[in-house]
């Protein structure tokens, strides 16, 4: 499987042939547009749980003052 | 099939289920993701006549053929918005318009880094593929600046379920835009098991592949911003506060 390798050194396959800018761009555009378009959701849902719990707590104290300023 | 339907819009169902779901879709998506991308970059012969740049059609044709999805899966979720009233096709209708233009760019991005060097262009206005294809991504951000602009989320559902047919026949014309006009973008390749053409088995499994990987990397995205979605329209429910003090 090794032998399908199509390069025999690393500077060969960083080199893709002479076209190793426009390769490797694509290749990065790809990865980057994949990672962040599954990172920011991932990081987004974080945020919203932490300001829901944020909220949930302060009304529960908005609460609790209420039911005290009451009696 | 309708209490399935109905169960389906409802928004904590689709949290649940696309809870179980989603580890299935990105261990499928990692696997497929680098079976591909090894393949690509390490395995792909050069092509007789472009030489190494064949590795960048395999991501190219992957993005640009799944980019072709997003106006039709708008236009169904903006019928079913419309017609039953389903708040959860909404919300992926919202998100897809978002995804959907990164794949728009991605794909005119992707193309421009090919045709530079095999074309000896960046671009070009006169080729109807590369012009219908940008066209799909100004219509995508138009849908988006047209839901952001939009506060009544009625109206908003309504315009954008119409401009996504639009987007639906745009969709077609770039799908035939190379045979029904004389383009300097090539026409597919056809498939072929014969190993001795330019488009040998090699290459279009590897795409295929790649074409797999996209697709559920398109699913697993659009999950994610959905549920996002879920938790911020239904934060008052009682589940999303059980579930926000159960993390």
């Amino acid at each position: 499987m090794l032998d399908a390798i199509q390069f025999s050194s690393f500077a060969e396959f960083v080199d893709m042939g002479g076209y190793g800018f426009n390769v490797w761009s694509v290749y990065a555009l790809f990865a980057i547009f994949v990672a962040v378009n599954l990172i920011l959701p991932l990081r987004k849902k974080q945020k919203i749980i932490r300001q829901l719990k944020r909220r949930m707590t302060l009304d529960a104290e908005i609460q609790r003052e209420d039911d005290s300023n009451g009696e | 099939m309708w209490v399935w339907f109905s169960k389906l819009g409802s928004p904590k169902w689709f949290y649940e289920l696309s809870g179980k779901w989603l580890p299935w879709l990105i261990a499928a998506m990692v696997i497929f993701m680098t079976i591909g991308l090894v393949w690509g970059l390490l395995f792909l012969p050069p092509d007789y006549q472009q030489g190494f740049t064949s590795r960048i059609l395999i991501v190219h044709v992957a993005v640009a053929g799944t980019s072709l999805a997003f106006f039709p899966l708008m236009f169904v979720a903006g019928t079913i918005t419309l017609v039953w009233r389903m708040k959860l096709a909404d919300m992926v209708a919202k998100n897809a318009a978002i995804l959907g233009a990164w794949f728009s760019f991605i794909t005119l991005a992707t193309g421009s880094l090919w045709g530079s060097v095999m074309w000896g262009t960046w671009w070009e206005w006169t080729d109807s593929r590369l012009v219908s294809m940008l066209f799909q991504l100004f219509l995508l951000l138009g849908v988006i600046s047209l839901r952001s602009a939009l506060e009544d989320s009625d109206t908003a559902a309504k315009a954008c379920a119409l401009l996504s047919i639009v987007g639906c026949i745009n969709v077609v014309i770039i799908k035939y835009s190379v045979e029904w006009w004389n383009t300097l973008h090539q026409v597919s390749s056809p498939v072929t098991t014969d190993a001795s053409s330019p488009n040998g088995p090699e290459f279009w499994i590897a795409t295929l592949i790649m074409i797999v990987a996209v697709y559920l990397f398109l699913s697993v995205s659009l999950i994610l911003s959905t549920r996002n979605e879920i938790l911020e329209r239904e934060r008052r429910s009682q589940w999303v506060q059980d579930l926000v003090l159960k993390s």
